[in-house]
């Protein structure tokens, strides 16, 4: 049994911020992640970081825009401290090392993002998450926190609403191992991969969400999915926001610019839910181009804008669509990108599970609602993982390390999970995952309404039977992948159920759900939190007021 | 139709496996290679995340030259010669001499690191090599107000090696790593070189680094043969940063 105070579930930029900071505040703090930290998918943010840092900007209008894009279902409280939090967070990287992009004058840049009244986004060209991870475990590195590389984490352990700890897959030789501590932070990110369309690295199969699902904390607003607009077409690599920011333009197959059909005002630089919608009308209605997308154009932007801020992204259509931006438009189409719900969680990171915290994109804190802005996803990140560090190492002070029982019995039980999967026979994990990936395309997308909701659900409900009787073939036991991928299967479905029930319950449209048979959104009925919790292998909902503090609903245009 | 030959090894054994695969438009290494371990051989292993050449996991000899799976295209990769059964690490594909598709693409783990298993190899024993340099900007715990200011001239400068994603594609063709494995790493230099310029890094640290790759495993060994950079798949140049490592070490001395 291995121990520690606190230990982090990913080292993505929430886990490794919170790790941080636990260890700052004196914490004997580790780090557990199924791949090294600089592998996680914060690397693979683009656009930048909000933060209100500009002369003319503040942070309350940094708050009303978050919770306007929200479609008013974030809580405020929240929200304002995100935003107030935003600047100091900012700079506190900036001396770490973040390489931001400078103005003339020497000071941090910023670019205008969707949604946004004023341009606040900081960023490090296109690799702001590449530039604030790398800084992040340098300087996690230097404060010598234990990370422990290729674990996967298979089932939390909790004593009378206590999480105790939790036993974890050692990828390197199948063993598993118990792990105790008075704290466990969940940062484990998205579950993109449930898509046939994401943006998300291969290994963001929401695990982490499933742990905490199956250990009876519930999970929040899941029924909120955003669909990016701008993802290559074919293999979906994020085209930034930031290429709009810059000034690109969207056309349809007649070279129309069609945004100014949806949102006159903002055009490229609507909300994200906004302009997906209208890509996907654009293609739905045979104003795409064959193969279903429409072009980004930047090429008049010229090359050495381009290079100077997009190089990511120039180097990216060139690999993998083989298009240079400078020369031909970008062909893209919208897909899965960011979850706004996960496991509920509050200011400081902690859920209702005593002893347990989650932290960025697998959490809702709730500062998204039902549609998160550009540039505010990172810095969601960091000012949660930090507070929830801070809160961890001060509370483990006056908590007793839990006794083993209750991890004794959870090793018994997952060494008799996993040896009842493995043999020959039964399902495929690759077939089911992906019919489940195709079926939440297709049933559970940027529209919805309620027959594909009910086909999407009847899907789910039989895969979930067949995920039953997957089985592992492979014996090996270094980097057993099969293995993996089948626990992993597993919880993606557990999320696929809790994503579509919420939808087709939830009779309204609130920024990214949007359903065709209920346009408008209801706040009569529905501004209100989903949450669902796992009663006898179903998910059972329920719901919660939002916390209105200054902003008050209105109706929502751009 | 596409041959994938695969290059196999655990504790006690290495083998060359080779997979018949449907290749589909645009598919890239990487794919072909989950095709294999989901569909045909579910013990094939090889480490990925992000499949945007963005995080650095799956480098790997693709027909003898390092680079990322995720960024090779299988339709490039068969017009290249596999070069099976060349000793020698390559920088680039080369061509086929009929210039048609081989059908076959040789892939084997990175070189210079110890193999775990099929693809996958010991990447602790290189980033210790990059930790060793303390990799990290001493700066104070308090930030000037506003932030520090930095001449944009300076970041471009900065920038080149700071989109290493430590790959280790460079390590993998470095032929100082294949005689020494003390040799601290072109990506290590190379990072080293990125704090060292950093003008937010502390002095006392920034010497301290100086002092530590001043030695025939840090920027002394190097043979200055540019194939490093030549595969890297960010475009950083760690020969240049440690040609100019050892400038500074030079002039410290000189002063």
């Amino acid at each position: 049994m291995i121990e520690h105070d606190i230990i982090v579930i990913g080292g993505g930029l929430s886990g490794l911020r919170a790790a941080l900071e636990a260890k700052r505040n004196g914490a004997d703090v580790a780090v557990i992640s199924k791949v090294p930290p600089i592998r996680s998918h914060s690397v693979a943010a683009q656009g930048g970081i909000n933060a209100s840092i500009g002369p003319d900007d503040s942070w309350d209008s940094h708050a009303y825009d978050t919770v306007k894009g929200s479609d008013y279902l974030a809580d405020q409280d929240t929200v304002e401290i995100l935003c107030k939090e935003a600047p100091e967070i900012v700079y506190e990287m900036e001396n770490w090392g973040t390489l931001f992009s400078r103005t003339e004058d020497g000071k941090i840049a910023q670019r205008p993002f969707g949604g946004a009244g004023f341009p606040r986004t900081c960023y490090a060209g296109d690799r702001t998450g590449h530039n604030l991870l790398h800084t992040m475990y340098e300087q996690v590195l230097r404060a010598g926190v234990r990370i422990y590389n290729e674990w996967m984490v298979t089932r939390l352990a909790t004593d009378s609403n206590r999480c105790t700890g939790f036993v974890a897959l050692n990828l390197l030789n199948s063993e598993l191992e118990s792990f105790r501590a008075k704290s466990i932070v969940i940062a484990t990110g998205g579950y993109g991969r449930i898509y046939q369309r994401s943006t998300n690295s291969i290994i963001n199969t929401g695990f982490g969400i499933s742990l905490a699902y199956r250990a009876g904390v519930p999970i929040q607003d899941m029924e909120f999915v955003q669909f990016h607009p701008t993802t290559l077409w074919g293999t979906n690599i994020l085209i930034t926001e930031g290429v709009r920011g810059e000034g690109g333009y969207l056309y349809n197959k007649d070279h129309e610019r069609f945004m100014d059909k949806y949102a006159p005002e903002s055009m490229e630089l609507a909300p994200r839910d906004i302009v997906a919608r209208s890509i996907q009308t654009e293609i739905d209605e045979g104003w795409g181009f064959s193969g279903g997308y429409v072009q980004l154009d930047i090429t008049h932007l010229g090359k050495e804008l381009i290079n100077e801020r997009l190089s990511g992204i120039r180097q990216i259509c060139i690999d993998f669509a083989g298009v240079d931006p400078i020369k031909e438009p970008i062909p893209v189409q919208p897909g899965h990108h960011y979850s706004m719900g996960g496991i509920s969680s509050g200011k400081d990171g902690l859920t209702p599970l005593d002893g347990l915290y989650a932290i960025g994109e697998c959490a809702c804190i709730s500062v998204h609602g039902a549609n998160r802005l550009g540039g505010n996803s990172l810095l969601d990140t960091i000012v949660f993982g930090k507070r929830a560090g801070e809160h961890a190492a001060n509370a483990v002070k006056s908590i007793a390390m839990p006794s083993e029982d209750s991890l004794n019995e959870s090793l018994t039980e997952e060494r008799s999970n996993i040896d009842s999967m493995m043999g020959d026979g039964g399902e495929s994990f690759a077939d089911v995952k992906d019919e489940l990936r195709q079926t939440m395309q297709r049933y559970v997308g940027v529209y919805r309404n309620r027959g594909d909701l009910e086909t999407g659900l009847a899907n789910v409900k039989a895969l979930e039977k067949r995920g039953e009787n997957i089985h592992v073939k492979s014996r090996v036991n270094a980097f057993n992948m099969e293995l993996m991928n089948v626990l992993e299967v597993k919880g993606m479905l557990d999320i696929a159920r809790v994503i579509t029930e919420g939808a087709l319950v939830r009779e309204e449209s609130r920024g990214a759900h949007y359903r065709t048979d209920f346009l408008e959104r209801d706040d009569e009925k529905w501004l209100k939190h989903t949450l669902a919790y796992l009663k006898d292998g179903n998910p059972k909902l329920e719901y919660k007021d939002v916390t209105i503090t200054q902003f008050q609903p209105k109706r929502r245009e751009y | 139709m596409v041959y994938l030959k695969i290059k196999r090894q655990d504790e006690s054994r290495e083998w060359y496996d080779t997979f018949d695969i449907e290749q589909t438009p645009g598919m890239t290494v990487l794919e072909a290679l989950f095709y294999v371990q989901e569909h045909m051989d579910g013990s094939l292993c090889f480490r990925y995340a992000c499949r945007g050449a963005v995080c650095g996991s799956c480098g790997m000899l693709i027909n003898r030259v390092p680079r990322l799976a995720c960024r090779t295209q299988v339709g490039i990769a068969k017009k290249e010669n596999t070069r099976e059964g060349s000793g020698d690490i390559f920088v680039a594909g080369q061509k086929s001499e009929s210039g048609e598709e081989n059908e076959e693409i040789l892939i084997e783990p990175l070189p210079n690191l110890k193999v775990i298993r099929d693809l996958i190899v010991d990447m602790d024993s290189f980033y210790n090599l990059v930790d060793s340099i303390k990799p990290w900007i001493s700066s104070p715990e308090e930030h000037p107000e506003g932030g520090n200011l930095m001449d944009p001239d300076m970041r471009g400068k900065i920038e080149k090696y700071t989109n290493c994603i430590l790959c280790a594609c460079c390590h993998g063709s470095c032929p100082v790593a294949a005689r020494d494995d003390t040799y601290l790493s072109p990506a290590t230099l190379a990072k080293a070189w990125r704090m060292h310029l950093d003008p937010r890094e502390d002095d006392a640290s920034r010497q301290e680094r100086l002092d530590f790759v001043d030695s025939e495993s840090g920027v002394w060994g190097c043979d200055l043969v540019y194939k490093c950079v030549a595969v890297c798949p960010k475009k950083v140049p760690p020969t240049l940063g440690i040609k100019a490592l050892r400038e500074q070490i030079e002039k410290k001395k000189e002063n």
